[in-house]
């Protein structure tokens, strides 16, 4: 039995057990940062199973090991592990939706001053072919504060939407009972605000922007339409239920 | 159907196993190719007790430590007879394009 510790001298019982006691608490460590209703119910068991595939005086978690509980965790947390399939593209969705809604904050942002611009030349032209000077330095004088406002409005509306997004995936990775009609109901919300501003042109100064805000509105349809399919309702109930 | 995922149902589809019980079955099944990792595992386990495709047997207390063992669910039985007769059906038709004479079984 080649059972040798670096030593020289043979193994004891106090050794191992030692050894066995310091890989459990570090496995306990990384088994920490995943969610608390799945550590409640499971740490024992993986602890168990990371002890049993251990090696014999393995003393600490392998990389690969610590690498594997980690994106375990993370999986977990982001609810990307536990739902079925439709809930999972759903959530995915979801976050892809955060990032399409950064998308539109960053094109309202390097556009700002384009916006302003254009809205101010549309404004010109709408007083005529030869405007009065004086008319067109009281438009000046106002537009600016009036374009600047609407546009810190939208500026503050998509921060929100970010969040929405974020809270909608958050909500529904879990499984909350709330999560689908939160969900239906932004949808709803976010497609009537979108064609509400389409309607009224808004966005016809930028149109990158319109096209950004229907792409958002698509996501949250199918989005939505995956939430409702049949094979995700058992995921909800199964909440209401354990709760 | 993820190849893990498909090991694992196949480890359960003759009983019982518990979370080491499959790692191994599924090393087994595997030739040793496959060597699960406990999260990935648990990871999979989760998933799958969401699906429906496998159920908690029973719960039992052996050297002080739990062993939670799982079942194949009657609709992992089915998705796995689904996904096992696609991929021979699939590996049939490979075997036959790539040598005719050996013809099919």
């Amino acid at each position: 039995m080649a059972d040798w510790s670096p030593t020289g001298a043979p193994f004891s019982i106090s050794d191992r057990a030692s050894a066995s006691a310091q890989l459990e608490r570090a496995y306990r460590r990384l088994v920490g940062f995943y969610p608390r209703s799945f550590r409640r119910e499971s740490t024992e068991e993986i602890i168990a199973v990371l002890l049993a595939t251990a090696r014999e005086d393995q003393r600490r978690p392998s990389v690969m090991e610590a690498a594997d509980l980690l994106r375990g965790a993370l999986r977990m947390r982001l609810g990307l592990s536990g739902c079925p399939r439709t809930v999972l593209y759903a959530v995915r969705l979801m976050y892809l939706g955060a990032l399409a809604q950064f998308g539109v904050l960053v094109i309202l942002l390097m556009n700002w001053s384009g916006i302003e611009a254009a809205a101010r030349g549309a404004a010109t032209r709408s007083l005529g072919p030869h405007p009065a000077p004086a008319a067109v330095k009281y438009l000046y004088a106002n537009i600016g504060a009036t374009v600047g406002a609407e546009l810190t409005a939208d500026v503050v509306m998509t921060l929100l939407a970010i969040a929405g997004w974020a809270l909608l995936a958050w909500a529904n990775g879990r499984g909350l009972p709330y999560g689908r009609p939160l969900a239906i109901i932004a949808c709803a919300a976010y497609a009537a605000v979108t064609a509400a501003g389409l309607g009224k042109g808004d966005m016809t100064y930028a149109p990158a922007l319109a096209i950004a805000s229907c792409v958002v509105v698509a996501v949250g349809i199918a989005t939505v339409v995956l939430l409702v399919m049949r094979q995700s309702w058992p995921y909800y109930s199964r909440h209401v239920v354990a709760r | 159907m993820q190849e893990a995922t498909f090991l694992i149902l196949t480890a359960l589809a003759d009983g019982t196993q518990h979370g080491y019980g499959i790692i191994s079955e599924v090393a087994d099944i595997s030739a040793g190719r496959v060597r699960l990792r406990a999260g990935t595992l648990y990871t999979a386990l989760d998933r799958l007790r969401a699906d429906g495709l496998i159920d908690v047997d029973r719960e039992e207390i052996v050297d002080n430590r739990l062993r939670r063992y799982y079942r194949l669910s009657p609709e992992g039985g089915r998705r796995l007879a689904a996904e096992a007769a696609r991929l021979q059906a699939n590996a049939r038709a490979a075997m036959k394009r790539l040598n005719p004479a050996l013809g099919v079984i």
